[in-house]
C-alpha cells in the first residue's frame, strides 16, 4: 500500500472557542469549517503543557514537558520524534515555522527535518509593544530621574506610568506605519508560499510537512485585508499600535483594560482569519499537485490565549484555565467522510502516535502517548483524563529560571483539578471545577464536595508524578545538558545566546 | 572532608576543551564535575520528589489515602 503523507499545521495561541467548527459565532474560519465537514473534529482537545515551550515536546515527541526534568526545554538530541520517525520511514520532511525562538534548532526542533526554516533570521520589526519612543540621552537621563522619584509612592508611580504611556502615544502620533511594518512574525501567507514552493518540487515520495503559524500571537497586527474581511477596517495600523500598547500596559488593572478588549479580540480574530485563508491555499496547492487524496491533514494549536476572562492577558502559565489549555484539533483523513465529532477529552500527548498510526508508520516505544486512531476510526474514542503540566515562569530561556514549582491540571470530561505547588515545594493550592455546570471556571467546587471525583483526579496527578520519576530518560537528559553547554558562549567570546525571546513572549 | 580521585585524560583533549570552555565553567574540573553530578543526582528529580510528597500529604489530609 502506498504510504500516506502528513501535513501538520500548528497555530500559536489559537483557542478552541474561536473557531467556527467548535461554535464561534464570528465567521473567522470558513475554510476550516468546510474542512471539518469531512474530518474528525475533537471538541475537547487539551494540550499537555502551555505555553509553546511546554506544549511542543508532547506534540512533536509525545513526551510530557517536564518528563526529562523541568530544566530541560525542547527536544533532546537524538530524541525520537514524529519527524524522525517519518524520516526513518522514508518520508521527505520539511518544517516552516514563523519565527518562534522556542521552536528553533537551539531547542532541537530541526531534528528529523531535511528542510527546516524557522524565519528567525529576519528579526523583529516591532517596536511598539512598550510604546517606547526614541529620545536623546539628555531626555532619557531626565526621564529616568523622574521615574525613580515617582516610585516613592504608589500614587506618583501610577501617575508617572500613565503620563509616560500617553506621552509615548503623543510622540508616535505622526509616524507613518503599516500593519506589515509593525508585525513581529512572518504572516501565514509567507509560510504557505514557502510550503507550496517546497511541495511543487516533490516527486512521488511520501512527505511530512509541518507549518507553525504565529498570526494570532501578540502583538496583534493582522494584514489589513483580514481586518477588512471581518468588517473591521476602522482599526487602522496606528489604532492597532495604540491598542497593542494599551493592552500591554502593566500599570493598570483588568477593569481599565476591559475598555479595549473587543477591539483587541477583533485583531486576534483577524489573525485567525488570515491563518484560515492561507490553510485554504495550502489545501488547494495539495489538490493541484494531486497529493490531497493521499494526505492526512491535521490542524491544532499549542495553547490558547486569555482576554481577561480571569483578569489575565496573553498566555503566561500562571494558571491553567480552559482558555489556555483547550485547543482546536481537526484531523482530516482520506477515508473519513462526513464530520465525526469526538467529544471526549483528547490529550495532545496522543497526537503524534495517532498521526503515525493514521499514515501507517509504526509508533515508537518511547512515546508516552498512544495511538487512538483505531478508536477514532471506529467512532468510539474512550474517555481518558488529560494531564497538563508546566512551570509557572514568565520566560524560561535560561535554565536557572526553570527550577520553579510545577503547575498542573487533571481534566476529564466533566471535572478539572488544578494543582499549584508553592514556592517552597512544601504545600499546594488546589482548585477543583465542575466544568459542566461552571464552564467558565468562576467558582471552584467547595472543599468537601464530590470527594470521590476529587480523590480520583488527585490520584491521577500523583501517579503522573511517580511515573515521571520512574521513567526518566537519563541519557536524553544528559544529551540535552551537553547541547546547552555547547551552546553557551565560550569564555573568550562575548555576547549571549542568539535569538533571545522577549520577556513574556511565546 | 571530600576525598578526590585522579582521572587520566589525554592532555591534548583537555587543552583543546579548555580553549572552548563555556563561560559558566571556571575550569575543566568544574565542567566535568557538573556532568558527573548530572549523572549522580539531578536537582530536577529532587523537586519532582518533593512535589510527589506534598501531593501524598494532601491526599492524606483529605482522607483519600
Amino acid at each position: 500500500m502506498k504510504k500516506r503523507s502528513l501535513v501538520l499545521v500548528t497555530v500559536d495561541c489559537l483557542r478552541a472557542d474561536h473557531v467556527g467548527f467548535l461554535g464561534y459565532s464570528r465567521a473567522v474560519t470558513p475554510a476550516l469549517d468546510a474542512l471539518a465537514q469531512n474530518s474528525v473534529v475533537f471538541s475537547a482537545a487539551i494540550v499537555a503543557g502551555a505555553p509553546t515551550y511546554f506544549s511542543f515536546p508532547a506534540i512533536m515527541a509525545s513526551r510530557y514537558p517536564l518528563a526529562l526534568g523541568r530544566d530541560i526545554l525542547g527536544i533532546a538530541p537524538h530524541e525520537v520524534t514524529l519527524a524522525t520517525s517519518l524520516r526513518d520511514a522514508g518520508y521527505t520532511t520539511a518544517a516552516f515555522l514563523a519565527g518562534n525562538p522556542y521552536l528553533s534548532p537551539h531547542f532541537g526542533y530541526e531534528q528529523g527535518f531535511a528542510t527546516f526554516r524557522d524565519f528567525l533570521e529576519s528579526g523583529s520589526a516591532d517596536t511598539s509593544v512598550s510604546g517606547a519612543v526614541p529620545s536623546t540621552n539628555f531626555l532619557s537621563d531626565f526621564n529616568r530621574r523622574i521615574q525613580a522619584d515617582s516610585r516613592r509612592t504608589g500614587l506618583t508611580g501610577a501617575a508617572y506610568d500613565a503620563l509616560y504611556f500617553w506621552y509615548c502615544q503623543w510622540r508616535l502620533r505622526r509616524e507613518n506605519v503599516s500593519m506589515d511594518s509593525l508585525r513581529r512574525y512572518p504572516p501565514a501567507d509567507v509560510l504557505v508560499d514557502e510550503a507550496c514552493s517546497w511541495l511543487s518540487g516533490l516527486r512521488e515520495q511520501p512527505f511530512f510537512l509541518w507549518l507553525h503559524l504565529m498570526d494570532p500571537h501578540h502583538p496583534y497586527y493582522p494584514p489589513a485585508e483580514a481586518l477588512s474581511s471581518l468588517d473591521k477596517s476602522d482599526i487602522t495600523p496606528r489604532r492597532a499600535r495604540f491598542l497593542n500598547s494599551f493592552w500591554n500596559r502593566g500599570d493598570i488593572g483588568a477593569r481599565r483594560l476591559e475598555r479595549h478588549r473587543d477591539e483587541i479580540i477583533a485583531l486576534y480574530d483577524a489573525g485567525i482569519f488570515w491563518v484560515d485563508k492561507q490553510i485554504s491555499r495550502l489545501v488547494q496547492a495539495l489538490q493541484k499537485f494531486q497529493r490531497w487524496d493521499g494526505t492526512v491533514f491535521a490542524v491544532t494549536a499549542d495553547h490558547g490565549e486569555e482576554f481577561l476572562e480571569h483578569g489575565r492577558r496573553y498566555h503566561s502559565p500562571t494558571s491553567l484555565p480552559e482558555q489556555l489549555i483547550h485547543v482546536p484539533l481537526l484531523l482530516r483523513s482520506p477515508e473519513v467522510s462526513g464530520m465525526r465529532l469526538s467529544q471526549e477529552p483528547f490529550s495532545l500527548i496522543h497526537l503524534a502516535p495517532t498521526l503515525l498510526d493514521a499514515v501507517g508508520v509504526a509508533v515508537p516505544d518511547n512515546f508516552q502517548g498512544r495511538s487512538h486512531w483505531k478508536e477514532i476510526s471506529a467512532g468510539n474514542l474512550l474517555s481518558e483524563p488529560a494531564i497538563v503540566e508546566c512551570v509557572a515562569s514568565n520566560n524560561p530561556f535560561q535554565p536557572s529560571d526553570r527550577m520553579r514549582p510545577r503547575l498542573m491540571a487533571v481534566r476529564d470530561a466533566m471535572y478539572k483539578l488544578v494543582i499549584d505547588f508553592n514556592q517552597n515545594f512544601n504545600g499546594i493550592t488546589d482548585s477543583f471545577y465542575d466544568l459542566k455546570n461552571d464552564p467558565g471556571e468562576h467558582s471552584p467546587v467547595p472543599d468537601g464536595a464530590l470527594p470521590e471525583v476529587r480523590a480520583r483526579l488527585f490520584k491521577i496527578a500523583r501517579a503522573h508524578l511517580q511515573q515521571t520519576q520512574r521513567n526518566r530518560n537519563v541519557e536524553l537528559r544528559l544529551l540535552a545538558h551537553l547541547r546547552a553547554i555547547q551552546q553557551s558562549p565560550a569564555k573568550n567570546q562575548s555576547g549571549a545566546i542568539s535569538a533571545l525571546p522577549p520577556t513574556g513572549s511565546c | 572532608m571530600t576525598q578526590y580521585r585522579t582521572v587520566n585524560l589525554p592532555e591534548d583533549l583537555c587543552a583543546a576543551a579548555e580553549k572552548r570552555l563555556p563561560s559558566r565553567f571556571d575550569s575543566l574540573e568544574a565542567l566535568l564535575s557538573f556532568l558527573l553530578q548530572e549523572i549522580a543526582k539531578d536537582e530536577a528529580s529532587r523537586l519532582d520528589q518533593a512535589e510527589e510528597q506534598v501531593l501524598e500529604q494532601r491526599l492524606r489530609d483529605l482522607g483519600y489515602i
